[in-house]
């Protein structure tokens, strides 16, 4: 719409401009040809032509008296006044005899014939007063050049006078022209400035309508600034209104969930039962898709942060691998996990997110995976340092270059014609691709129709030093299975091994027992457990040894879970254990409670074991026995149980001190501080607090390099065990037996 | 300066001789002193000079403007259709040998025309006396014997009708004012 008339305008002053120059040019012609003119005439000095006709015409009169005087005076005389009056009128003759004034003076046709005369006078007068005079003067001769003089008074006076008007018109036409150019210029001018106000006012008007442009531009910048702004804040309460819906939705939800898992430990009859396996599975699958919704709506308001925190690759790994592995082997599918030895073994990450993205990987192979395997490859990038390739590799239905090209795209999913089958809203590799860009990744696809697919995930993770702490295990309770564990506990004291597997039976938890590290090393290699229950001080391999041994392993077996057990909590004895490789430190005795909550970190099934509260230590009973833990024994196990166990220590520990007085007199105070540890912890499961005592000061003794004196510390001992025994008895928690015998 | 020669009156040898030499100095400076015309008078000077060898002023035959530093120039005018030559003397030389004050000259032909020349012009242009024409003296008829001329063509700003006017022919006298 501006076009047309910004066009025009442009051409409009195009041509004023034109105009203008020309004008100029134009004037300044004009000017010149003026100056031109009035300089002419100085050269050619026509003016004087008139001056010269008057002083011929006035000489012609003054030698006409002068004649006149000579003949009345003294003719005959050629006096020297009238040789100057006739030399003078001669003079005259030949300013205007000439081309110039000839060309002049024509017009009229006077003077032509008149200057012939003159001529002719002047020849005859030559001869009296000439140069060369021949004839002297007389009065005839004066009286005869006289004559000749009167007839020419009349011609002359004409030509002076015609010169005189000559010279008017002359003047009159040089004015008329001068005036002329006057008017030319001042009309040029008048021009030129009308031209001027012309251009200047179409530059006004192309001025205006460019201000106006930018006025209205700046307008519709603001229009559009203020409708971003609306629309970012649309955008952000949609992101809020989400963020309260979904925690509204998902409160209700749990809520559900956890009610139907309620349902399921109360007796149901089969129909029952699978009612609400079939409601659980729905809930769930409803809760994964609301949380996938969340996920996408904070990463499309930019609001989903990444924490990242110190975690071991490995453990990580294995996680997400005993949580595929149920749904792999429900679909006749092998999982195998690997990890090269030159990833790093702590990085800074965020834990959560990438075992979604993983988890996501992996069931996505697993849903379009009919037969074969799945595998998850852990490596360095060989192509940049730090970073780290996550492959997972299928052996699926693989999709062609159009899929691959769409698959990450929202609701899009790997095949369409099955998509219900398969199940999920399709935003789970939209949700995974954006986390690892958000980490400074990205995921790529590579794939054949028919043969299977791969989906590399390469995050930059550089390897840090393992921080000082292991943290406790990160499987959020809601995303472990509860179920039955396999536990491997090794543990050299033989009333320590019956009290964990009395302990884990309860626990409804399989028990394979160790005596020492190596025994350990072997089990881990044969056979696939759960959680490891390591004790640290045994004979042959201990638990340091144990646990280094085992984590190099190749995975998923090297990274199992390994809790130390250990009679002592020491700063350092933490530190050690974290440094071979140990996941957790769990001080001796382990009670039932605390067993529980441990195994339901690793999987176990929180399930409803007897409540027992966990009543603080030393509060009642005497010095002799810690009564608390007698009770719990009693509890959680029995009674008859406990007596076993205690009548096992009694008969186990009577030739300790017998030996303990050998090594003592030997000088091996290694021995002695070894047995007596064995003693202590055997004790302290048992809950003989004053026999734990004397334990330790006898072991500190032996272990002090001052070599003090260890009899008596042996004696105290004796005698506080026989006490223990004798105060069992009265209490009868163990039967009034001779020693020697065993209870069947 | 007086040329006037004091009377002899003392016989000191000292002094007879240093007059001597004072009247032979004198004599010895014959540019500056202006003599009597021998021939016959073509120019007379009248009006406020200092320089006198008239009753009304100073008068010059041939013999004394030759005297005077000669000068030469060739010039277009409107009263000849080609450039001649004019040879003669500088009229503010002619002024300087005449000791001539005053601010304006009258210059008077021997038809009694009359023009009146600012002396400021004389002395700042070669405005000349000229006594020959093309090396030629000139004739009564040929507007001499004298011409006031002005070097037009060496200086075209003197191109004027004014100037032409004052471009006098057969320049009698000059009067001083």
């Amino acid at each position: 719409m501006d076009r047309s008339p910004d066009g025009l305008r442009r051409i409009w002053i195009g041509l004023i401009g034109l105009a203008l120059a020309f004008a100029l040019l134009v004037t300044a012609y004009v000017q010149w040809r003026q100056y031109e003119l009035l300089d002419g005439t100085t050269q050619f000095q026509s003016d004087a032509l008139g001056w010269s006709f008057f002083q011929l015409e006035t000489e012609h009169l003054r030698l006409r008296n002068e004649l006149q005087r000579a003949l009345n005076d003294k003719p005959g005389v050629n006096t020297p006044e009238l040789q100057l009056r006739y030399d003078v009128f001669v003079s005259r003759v030949g300013l205007v005899d000439h081309e110039r004034a000839a060309h002049v003076m024509d017009a009229q046709g006077v003077y032509a014939p008149t200057m012939a005369r003159v001529r002719g006078f002047v020849r005859r007068a030559d001869r009296y007063l000439g140069e060369t005079p021949q004839t002297p003067l007389n009065a005839a001769g004066l009286r005869e050049l006289l004559a000749e003089l009167d007839t020419l008074s009349v011609p002359l006076h004409d030509l002076s006078l015609g010169a005189s008007h000559l010279l008017y018109e002359q003047v009159t036409q040089r004015n008329d022209a001068v005036r002329l150019q006057s008017k030319r210029g001042i009309a040029l001018t008048v021009f030129q400035c009308v031209l001027l106000l012309v251009f200047a006012f179409v530059v006004l008007r192309q001025f205006r309508a460019l201000v106006q442009r930018r006025d209205r531009l700046e307008t519709l910048a603001e229009r559009l600034s203020a409708a971003r702004l609306e629309a970012e804040s649309a955008s952000r309460a949609k992101s809020v209104f989400l963020a309260n819906m979904s925690h509204e939705i998902r409160t209700p939800f749990h809520g559900m969930l956890g009610m139907m898992s309620l349902l399921q430990e109360t007796s149901l009859s089969a129909q029952q039962s699978g009612y609400v396996h079939t409601a659980k599975e729905s809930a769930n699958h409803l809760l994964a898709i609301l949380n996938d919704i969340l996920d996408i709506s904070k990463l499309e308001s930019g609001n989903l942060q990444v924490v990242p925190e110190p975690v071991a690759l490995a453990r990580l790994v294995r996680e997400v691998d005993a949580l595929m592995r149920v749904q792999a082997q429900g679909k006749g599918l092998a999982l195998h996990v690997s990890m090269d030895t030159d990833v790093p073994r702590w990085v800074h990450a965020d834990a959560t997110r990438l075992k979604q993205i993983l988890f996501n990987l992996l069931s996505n192979a697993v849903k379009f995976t009919p037969a074969g395997h799945v595998h998850l490859k852990v490596e360095a990038s060989l192509k940049a340092p730090d970073k780290v390739l996550f492959s997972v590799i299928d052996t699926g239905i693989g999709m062609d270059a159009a899929t691959q090209a769409r698959v990450f795209q929202r609701f899009v999913q790997g095949d369409e014609t099955a998509s219900r089958r398969h199940g999920g809203a399709g935003l789970g590799l939209e949700i995974s691709r954006s986390l690892a860009r958000l980490m400074g990744g990205d995921i790529t696809l590579h794939s054949v129709p028919g043969e299977g697919s791969t989906f590399r995930l390469e995050l930059p993770l550089a390897g840090l030093a393992a921080p000082a702490h292991a943290g406790a295990g990160t499987v959020p309770a809601d995303l472990a299975a509860a179920r039955r564990l396999k536990v491997l506990v090794a543990e050299d004291h033989p009333v320590n091994r019956a009290y964990l597997e009395a302990v884990l039976d309860k626990l409804g938890h399989t028990a394979v027992f160790a005596e020492n590290g190596e025994e350990a090393v072997r089990a881990v290699q044969e056979q696939d457990f759960d959680i490891v229950l390591m004790d640290l001080h045994m004979p042959v391999m201990d638990g340091f040894a144990a646990a280094r041994a085992i984590r190099a392993l190749p995975l998923p077996r090297g990274a199992m879970p390994i809790v130390a057990l250990t009679a002592d909590a020491f700063q350092d004895s933490q530190e050690l254990a974290c440094q071979a490789g140990m996941d957790e430190m769990m001080t001796k005795p382990a009670h039932l409670p605390q067993l529980r909550d441990l195994l339901a970190r690793y999987g176990g099934r929180a399930s409803g074991a007897a409540a027992v509260e966990h009543a603080a230590p030393g509060e009642s009973g005497g010095d002799i026995v810690d009564r608390a833990t007698v009770e719990q024994f009693h509890a959680s196990l029995s009674p008859h149980k406990y007596a076993l166990l205690l009548t096992s220590f009694f008969e186990a520990h009577a030739g300790t001190m017998g030996m303990l007085r050998d090594a003592a007199a030997a000088g091996d105070r290694h021995a002695v501080r070894d047995q007596v540890h064995a003693l202590k912890g055997a004790a302290l499961s048992l809950g003989l607090r004053a026999v734990v005592e004397h334990s330790e000061l006898l072991r500190r003794a032996s272990a002090d390099a001052n070599g003090t004196a260890l009899g008596p510390l042996l004696d105290t001992l004796e005698r506080q065990l026989l006490i223990t025994r004798d105060l069992c008895q009265s209490l009868g928690w163990l039967p009034a037996v001779a020693p020697g015998r065993t209870v069947g | 300066m007086d040329a006037k020669i004091p009377a002899m009156r003392s016989s000191s040898p000292i002094r007879r001789r240093l007059i001597a030499g004072f009247i032979a100095a004198l004599m010895a400076a014959p540019v500056w002193a202006l003599d009597a015309p021998a021939g016959k008078v073509l120019l007379t000077v009248s009006g406020e000079l200092q320089q006198r060898n008239t009753a009304d002023g100073a008068a010059f035959d041939q013999a004394m403007l030759e005297k005077l530093p000669q000068r030469s120039f060739s010039t277009k005018t409107p009263w000849y259709p080609e450039p001649r030559k004019f040879t003669g003397v500088l009229l503010r030389d002619l002024l300087a040998a005449v000791g001539g004050r005053g601010k304006t000259i009258k210059a008077i032909a021997i038809n009694d025309y009359r023009v009146d020349i600012p002396v400021e012009q004389a002395q700042r242009h070669e405005l000349m006396v000229a006594y020959l024409l093309d090396d030629k003296p000139m004739p009564v008829r040929e507007k001499g014997p004298l011409m006031l001329m002005y070097p037009f063509d060496s200086q075209p700003e003197l191109r004027s009708a004014l100037n032409y006017s004052r471009a006098v022919w057969q320049l009698k006298a000059l009067e001083l004012r």
